[in-house]
């Protein structure tokens, strides 16, 4: 099949889901960001929900044990994204996804079992309490090691303290 | 600035990232191109046979097409990229990238390009993730300076 987007019929075009059944490609235009609350965030997720739902913005919201996930249009998901940072800059991170929440490929309840990003959050959450702690003390460090000194340097360096004793 | 991140799906790398006001490369973003764009061959099928063939960029024919097939989604990253962060050591459950071979082909490629490359290792205490941190900011500000200072020239 020709993948030239002009050949791609768009309003009657589906995409296999792998189940028998067909889905309407009316995800080509949408984003889909994950909202994750960090370990000591002063909101639960369930507020978090009820907050997204209060800025009734166009937009899919999935309330999951980590957080929420955002589904629509770039405009009013990036819009959703910023005004959920500002609750806790330190605490709230956000985390890209490619597939739309509840797609049959990935979602847990269709496939049983845990999705694969999911043991990542898992391996990123233990790193979270330092990343915030370090956002909340923002420090500029030394990105070069510095160089090692030559040998005869060393050895005057070493003289000259000596002589000093 | 176009900022490619490996492992390419890391949420922290990426996080910081957006917060300092660049753009992560990231490799959700080139699987959403796939999984929802409209097409017979779209997934459950995770590899058309273009993959492997685009693939061919980036590493010989004689190499496994699961190499080639995840080095097309991993090429428009590295050619994109106007810097990059790479973590090394980081456990498989970092960023779940199932294949050593592209993951060094990936990270040889980044390093080759002529590009503020910042090379991290997975911290394993607290002092060194906090020290990470610092690192990436002071990074990600330096790309920022740097931007302005060519532009004054």
């Amino acid at each position: 099949m020709s993948k030239k987007n002009e050949d791609i019929d768009s309003e009657f075009c589906h995409i296999p889901m792998g189940d028998g059944t067909y889905r309407d490609s009316d995800q080509k235009d949408k984003i889909t960001r994950m909202v994750i609350l960090g370990p000591g965030c002063s909101i639960s997720s369930k507020e978090l929900f009820n907050f997204l739902h209060l800025l009734e913005l166009p937009i899919n919201i999935r309330l999951t044990c980590y957080g929420a996930n955002l589904n629509g249009e770039p405009d009013y998901v990036m819009e959703a994204v910023n005004r959920v940072r500002e609750l806790d800059p330190t605490h709230i991170f956000i985390k890209f996804r490619g597939f739309p929440p509840g797609d049959p490929r990935r979602c847990r309840a269709k496939r049983g079992g845990a999705r694969e990003g999911f043991h990542q959050i898992e391996a990123e959450y233990k790193l979270l309490p330092e990343v915030s702690y370090a956002l909340e003390h923002p420090k500029h460090v030394e990105l070069t090691q510095p160089k090692k000194i030559p040998v005869d340097e060393f050895t005057e360096i070493v003289k000259e303290i000596e002589s000093k004793k | 600035m176009k900022v490619a991140i490996f492992p390419p799906n890391s949420m922290i790398l990426a996080d910081m990232i957006v917060r300092s006001g660049h753009e992560p490369l990231v490799v959700q973003n080139q699987m959403k191109q796939k999984v929802t764009s409209p097409d017979l061959d779209a997934p459950p099928f995770n590899m058309t046979e273009d993959d492997p063939i685009s693939g061919l960029k980036y590493a010989a024919i004689e190499v496994p097409s699961g190499v080639r097939g995840r080095m097309s989604l991993f090429g428009p990253i590295i050619e994109e990229a106007e810097a990059a962060i790479i973590m090394n050591e980081a456990p498989y459950g970092f960023g779940c990238v199932g294949c050593a071979r592209s993951s060094e082909l990936t990270v040889f490629s980044l390093r080759r390009k002529d590009i503020p490359v910042l090379e991290l290792d997975y911290p394993t205490s607290r002092d060194d993730t906090v020290e990470m941190v610092y690192k990436i900011n002071t990074f990600l500000d330096n790309l920022d300076n740097d931007g302005e200072d060519e532009s004054n020239d």
